[in-house]
């Protein structure tokens, strides 16, 4: 179990989490620089938002396929190039038998996301984001699989109101902060992703989910709604209509001050409820004699439930805004869940962000996040084990910003610390490259 | 003190008389431009507008090049969609409407959702580039009457004016925007323009309603050859106009 957690800590510090985020190729059809859409890119503005919520569409007669001129071809792509540094203390090894600190650091490349995406019709929209496999990405620590990230088809304005929206495939779930257009890129959004210790939960927020989305938005989106059904990620599929099902849901609404203090105010409460299955049908393999799960058999689903509540605070400006985000998030798992479990795992986690960017070139970032494991399910492991602390600090300084291609200097640095067995072994992970989208 | 009060007390009168007099004449101060608001809307622009519509104002930002129609240039002081008389400058609240709602049928985008506040700044930091704004008040906005009924008389009476004001020239026998003058039409920066085509589609740059539309007739759409008609139509006539255009519209 040690050697997993600081395996899983190290992975977290250097392998930069799924980007998809900016998509040039909006830009280049609507003729707008990237900054019309983006805060500090690819975190969206309000306008960004807007437009993404309306099914990629601007709503003045520009955006069906048919307005635009026969060469215009919605494809996107986006990379990070650079160095990277990533330090790990605490990991196993057996000469002498113990534990290390790791150093490594490496040239290369995050990955690349190949997105495509717009509207079809006066109503439909559609995206689509490929991740190829490329085993030299993620600084040389990518899995070489490639992946369809993202692949939904959306319905807008259905009944003519905003107020009614489907997107069906598979898409992020409306998370308090978009982890697929965060502005770092050594660490994600732990919370997102946090398991308790012996946690047989596959379903991570920060995860495109397959399924189904249904949104709505006032005009103006001061208030939203989304709810997605979905099946669980990497789950054994139970035998249920919808598999091991898992249902996210958040309402969110803004607000503008219209004062030189704090003009606008953003808040939202979310939460989900999952079902795991924990006991299936198997079969043995004659040749090796390995049991496996048949999917389709799994029974006995235990439920899971995560929930909590963001709030965003921009001073000054909306317009280049110092942005400060809160979000706390609650979670509590079924004792059937965890290995050897006793009684139901919860725990409790946050963030607090600030963003601040002074011109559309400049964006400085922080973030400093906590979880903390409030009742462990087992009692064969401490309760503090697992618990995690990230630091994060970043500078990205856009030096291209057109309506055809954006190029941005990004320094970062993080921290995470992780209790394994009542140590606290840290993870460091130092960035400089070039973030890209074209 | 006591001496001098009945000679303020006249002077003050004097003014006051004098002034009236340059109002009834339509002569209004301009009105200083905050600085206040410029500074608000200074990063606004330059985040949100300066790519189509340029660092100096003028419509050449690097964007411009791909754009049909070309970015407002600001330097002219020269506004399409006003409820003012043509050639005079457009109202705080014209202004707001265009960049609240965008203008259809161009890539001018709507831009409410990122709130008055710093929207006012905008407006007030796109006054900066021309001189205009500081030499005359914007234009007094004209008076629409209440609309009279949208009926087959009034629609009659609507193709008539439509007839005699020789809106076909430019817009075309069935409204289509392939009027016999097309190919000479321009602007006043030189590029060549399109008449609208009333068959094919209710939104229109200057806004969507009846109301848009008359405000449009009488008001002209400066820079361009649509004319003010607000001399030569009554208000009754308009309005006749205004329904007999809803007869144009090809059905969905």
């Amino acid at each position: 179990m040690k050697a997993r957690v600081v395996v899983a800590a190290a992975a977290l510090a250097v392998l930069v989490p799924g980007t998809a985020g900016a998509i040039p190729a909006f830009a280049r059809k609507y003729n707008v620089a990237c900054s019309t859409c983006h805060e500090a890119w690819p975190k969206l503005n309000d306008f960004g938002q807007l437009f993404r919520d309306n099914g990629y569409r601007m709503n003045r007669g520009k955006d069906n396929p048919t307005e635009q001129p026969g060469a215009y071809w919605p494809i996107a792509f986006r990379t990070t190039v650079g160095y990277q540094y990533a330090e790990q203390e605490g990991v196993p090894v057996d000469q002498p038998p113990g534990t290390t600190t790791t150093k490594t650091g490496t040239f290369g490349f995050a990955g690349l996301d190949i997105l495509t995406a717009g509207a079809l019709g006066e109503q439909i929209s559609w995206l689509l984001v490929y991740t190829p496999a490329l085993g030299s990405a993620g600084f040389g620590t990518a899995p070489a699989d490639g992946d369809l990230e993202s692949a939904f088809i959306g319905f807008h304005r259905i009944f003519g109101t905003p107020f009614l929206n489907v997107r069906v495939g598979k898409a992020a779930p409306d998370l308090p902060v978009d982890e697929h257009r965060i502005l770092t890129l050594t660490t994600g959004y732990n919370i997102y992703h946090f398991h308790p210790q012996g946690s047989a939960v596959t379903f991570e927020p920060g995860e495109n989910q397959a399924g189904v989305e249904i949104y709505g938005h006032s005009e103006l989106d001061a208030l939203r709604y989304s709810v997605t059904m979905a099946t669980e990620n990497d789950a054994i599929f139970s035998k249920n209509w919808i598999s091991s099902p898992v249902v996210w849901g958040r309402i969110s609404g803004l607000v503008h001050l219209n004062n030189s203090i704090l003009p606008e105010v953003k808040g939202g409460i979310f939460g989900s409820a999952g079902w795991h299955p924990v006991q299936a049908l198997t079969t043995t393999d004659p040749t090796t004699n390995t049991v496996t799960p048949v999917p389709g058999t799994a029974y006995s689903n235990q439920g899971y439930q995560k929930y909590g509540a963001d709030l965003h605070l921009l001073f000054f400006s909306n317009v280049n805004p110092l942005d400060i985000t809160g979000v706390v998030m609650f979670g509590n798992e079924d004792q059937a869940l965890i290995t050897n479990g006793v009684r139901s795992a919860q725990w409790i986690g946050g963030f607090v962000e600030v963003n601040w960017v002074p011109t559309f070139n400049w964006a400085i970032i922080g973030r400093w996040e906590h979880i903390a494991t409030t009742q462990a399910g087992t009692d064969s492991t401490p309760q503090d084990e697992g618990d995690l602390t990230a630091l994060t600090v970043a500078v990205r300084y856009t030096i291209e910003f057109s309506n055809r291609a954006a190029v941005t200097l990004h320094l970062e640095g993080s921290q995470t610390t992780t209790t394994v067995s009542g140590m606290t072994p840290k993870g460091t992970a130092v960035l400089a490259g070039f973030d890209f989208a074209f | 003190m006591a001496k001098l009060r009945p000679v303020l007390l006249a002077t003050s009168g004097l003014a006051a008389v004098l002034l009236l007099g340059a109002a009834d004449q339509g002569e209004r101060a301009p009105v200083p431009i905050d600085q206040g608001l410029v500074a608000r809307g200074k990063p606004f622009y330059e985040r949100f507008c300066i790519s189509c519509h340029g660092p100096d104002g003028d419509g050449h930002g690097y964007a411009a090049q791909w754009l049909d129609p070309m970015p407002r240039d600001f330097t002219s002081g020269i506004f399409k969609c006003r409820s003012t008389p043509s050639g005079t400058l457009p109202t705080d609240g014209d202004l707001m409407r265009t960049v609240r709602v965008g203008i259809y049928h161009t890539y001018m985008p709507p831009w409410e959702v990122l709130g008055d506040y710093d929207l006012r700044g905008v407006i007030e930091y796109i006054k900066t580039f021309s001189p205009k704004w500081k030499e005359e008040a914007p234009g007094e906005p004209i008076a629409i009457p209440p609309a009279p009924p949208d009926d087959e008389a009034s629609r009659k009476r609507g193709s008539v004016v439509w007839a005699n004001m020789q809106c076909a020239k430019c817009h075309g026998p069935k409204g289509k925007g392939d009027g016999l003058s097309v190919p000479t039409l321009m602007d006043d920066w030189g590029h060549h323009i399109t008449p609208f085509d009333f068959t094919s589609s209710d939104t229109r740059k200057c806004g969507n309603t009846d109301t848009d539309l008359y405000r449009t007739f009488m008001t002209g759409v400066n820079g361009t050859p649509m004319p003010s008609f607000a001399d030569s139509l009554k208000p009754a006539e308009a309005w006749d106009l205004v329904h007999y255009l809803h007869t144009l519209r090809r059905p969905d």
